[in-house]
């Protein structure tokens, strides 16, 4: 094993040193926490109706297309967005209901479906496009959290395919940061936050889509 | 740079001093050009995102409140960072300093038998001066970040922590894309250069199992590390190799997991101008099935320990690296990066740097500032910058005046001589009365001195110097009260 024992000791021993005169002891520290000011925005301001609107005008803002729908619109939403894609080859995770999986639930040929039930990496990448769903939106920052449920997918499944896309629904979306974290029974083992599709300002700051990850992102905000 | 006339050194210990770093950088005009250009666009995009935040100043105030609680009680919340890391199936390692961190990466490496690596994007690594190392142990190193690529083929070093190639500009990418990439055809739109770095990466990606990254937050609560970034390729490394190896600086961690719903607010406001970053990742461990199966955190000390020691510069560890302060540094708006000779620049390069050194290098680089304030004004978690600047400044002068070659140091002889002449009244007459003759000699008709020899020749290169007046206040306060009063001339 190549971690030295010792210079753990000795650097939790500095540590200790350095902060002994203002380290709170065991019990205290959770006061001390609890303390700490907390006076920024932890909840909406915005109506039902505005919150959505602004999550659907910051994705807008980045690029992605989002259509709205009906719950029992959904899979002709769906069919609707593999077709417009020009696209044939699609992943899904696991959890993927089957009204999701157009042709299954429609008539519609064409479509190749290949669900993740541990696909490579090489699968993946040969996929045109992903549908997942997503744990929630935060209207804010026009951010997709992603946890990676069965319906969300594994890390890999919405990172490979340069089309993605996400049915959030809109009892999932809040307004602030904060109010995802509220929305965190616990916190997660695995997270994506994502906000518009992959970019760059590296060269002269001219904002580039599309480095690595997906280039198109695709939302359906089901009104539920 | 592939047509610079000279190559950045960012080892402090190997640096030439702030002053003389700098001139280089200040005949270059392309280098300024870029340099500007980029500030100005990212500073326009700040200042409309934290105009819009109607509670910025809170969020600021919290940010530094859950930073100096971290800080404060550091031994705790490593320990159990440790804890919940390693029970989620990760290893915790402790480095010292650079050298240890540099091999232990190695010998992870080598029992992975790992002849590549893929590195997402962290200025502690380029800290530790992990690449060269590796590569000297035949370990290729790619970077995967679009301006690290960009760095990394065109030779060059980074000269912002955020945006790493912001004083490269696009012909020039396309000069170092073309070259190295073997693309003849390759035009200098960013969409193409884009796309070809794209390609470059693509496959090794998929093909190199073994990745390195930094941490922007450690979560100690939970044991998970977050990584915020724009491209994706952070995303490659943390989810398709089979073993992953990050490297975090030990003032890396949050308390809980909560507390990123301030940090990831005011980060991404203040280091790119955007409401979020496009990808923050967050992990735990391993997670089967998903992600590398094996996961390795390498906790740096390298000089954080004797900063978290001394009250004033404590805050320094604050920082989360967001180049807020550079973008509004009016100095590096002038000089850009490399000048600071460290892969830190700007106020808090000029802060840490030293610091980090134990302040045996880097002595000039508190002084690269006007102490004008900006950087305090738009930190993220309120570090008194120029407040530990000072510190460090007579920190500096403490050990200079110290040193035995100094001794005769013009500037300290006259500093010491000056101490005894403002002690005594007596004395100071006599130096005003032998200055004015002394001085007279080079003032001109017009009251000017434009010209010293020796050491006053330093103020009169770039300035003039008024000459000292025939009569001095005192002088003239005395025959005014011998007058009647409104005739005091």
């Amino acid at each position: 094993m190549s971690a030295p024992i010792p210079s753990r000791e000795r650097i939790l021993g500095r540590v200790r040193s350095a902060t002994n005169s203002v380290a709170k002891a065991h019990g205290e520290l959770e006061d001390a926490y609890a303390e700490l000011p907390r006076e920024y925005v932890r909840a909406g301001r915005l109506s039902d109706e505005g919150r959505l609107e602004l999550m659907i005008n910051r994705l807008r803002e980045y690029d992605a297309e989002v259509v709205e729908c009906a719950p029992d619109e959904l899979p002709a939403a769906i069919a609707e967005k593999l077709e417009a894609s020009g696209k044939h080859r699609f992943v899904a995770p696991p959890g993927a209901p089957t009204a999701w999986l157009i042709p299954s639930a429609w008539e519609i040929t064409g479509f190749e479906w290949n669900i993740d039930h541990g696909l490579t990496a090489a699968e993946i990448e040969q996929a045109e496009g992903v549908v997942t769903g997503a744990f929630c939106g935060i209207a804010d920052s026009g951010t997709i959290v992603l946890h990676h449920s069965s319906t969300e997918g594994r890390r890999v499944l919405t990172l490979l395919p340069d089309w993605h896309l996400c049915i959030l629904r809109a009892s999932q979306v809040v307004e602030t940061l904060p109010e995802y974290f509220r929305r965190c029974e616990q916190a997660p083992v695995l997270a994506t936050y994502i906000s518009g599709p992959s970019a760059t300002a590296d060269i002269e700051m001219t904002r580039i889509k599309g480095v690595h990850g997906p280039r198109f992102l695709h939302v359906i905000m089901v009104r539920d | 740079m592939s047509e610079g006339v000279y190559h950045p050194v960012l080892d402090p210990a190997l640096a030439p001093p702030f002053p003389k770093a700098v001139l280089p950088v200040l005949r270059n005009p392309q280098l300024r050009k870029n340099v500007a250009h980029a500030i100005d666009v990212i500073q326009a995009k700040r200042g409309r995102l934290v105009a819009e935040k109607t509670d910025w100043q809170e969020l600021r105030s919290a940010g530094a409140a859950i930073r100096t609680h971290a800080l404060e009680n550091l031994g705790t919340y490593l320990e159990q960072f440790e804890e919940r890391c390693t029970a989620a199936g990760g290893t915790v390692h402790w480095a010292g300093d650079a050298a240890e961190a540099r091999q232990i990466i190695l010998n992870l490496l080598r029992e992975e038998k790992a002849s590549e690596v893929i590195k997402i994007k962290t200025m502690t690594s380029a800290e530790i001066q992990l690449n060269p190392f590796l590569e000297a142990a035949g370990v290729r190193t790619y970077e995967t970040d679009l301006a690290e690529i960009i760095l990394q083929l065109g030779e060059d070093e980074p000269s912002h922590i955020v945006v790493p190639a912001l004083h490269v500009n696009r012909a020039q990418v396309r000069e170092i894309f073309a070259r190295r990439m073997g693309l003849k055809d390759l035009s200098d739109d960013p969409h193409a250069l884009t796309a070809a770095a794209r390609n470059y990466l693509r496959r090794k990606f998929l093909d190199i199992p073994t990745a390195i990254s930094g941490a922007n937050f450690l979560v100690a609560e939970t044991g998970a590390v977050a990584v915020v970034e724009s491209e994706g390729n952070g995303r490659m490394c943390l989810t398709l190799p089979r073993t992953m190896i990050t490297l975090a600086g030990i003032e890396k961690v949050l308390p809980r997991f909560q507390d990123l719903e301030v940090m990831l607010q005011v980060l991404a406001r203040s280091a790119t101008g955007e409401r979020m970053n496009p990808y923050t990742s967050i992990w735990t461990g391993v997670t089967p099935g998903d992600g590398p199966q094996r996961f390795h955190v390498v906790l740096l000390d390298n000089g954080r320990t004797s900063i978290l020691a001394k009250t004033t510069e404590r805050q320094t560890l604050r920082c989360i690296r967001c180049a807020a302060c550079m973008n509004g540094c009016p100095v590096y708006r002038q000089t850009g990066g490399h000048a600071y000779g460290s892969v830190y620049p700007g106020p808090i390069g000029a802060i840490l740097t030293p610091q980090l050194m134990q302040m045996h290098h880097a002595q000039t680089l508190p002084f690269a500032s006007s102490l004008c304030g900006a950087c305090y004004e738009v930190c993220p978690v309120k570090i008194n910058i120029p407040e530990v600047l000072l510190e460090l400044r007579s920190q500096v002068v403490d050990q200079e005046r110290r040193e035995a070659v100094r001794f005769f140091d013009p500037m300290y002889l006259g500093l010491r001589i000056a101490n005894v002449i403002f002690a005594k009244a007596w004395l100071f007459h006599a130096a005003q009365f032998f200055g004015r003759i002394g001085l007279g000699l080079f003032t001109r008709k017009d009251g000017w001195i434009h010209s010293l020899p020796s050491v006053g020749a330093k103020w009169t290169q770039t300035r003039d110097l008024r000459g000292l007046p025939q009569q001095t206040f005192h002088g003239w306060w005395a025959t005014r009260a011998a007058k009647p009063s409104g005739e005091a001339r």
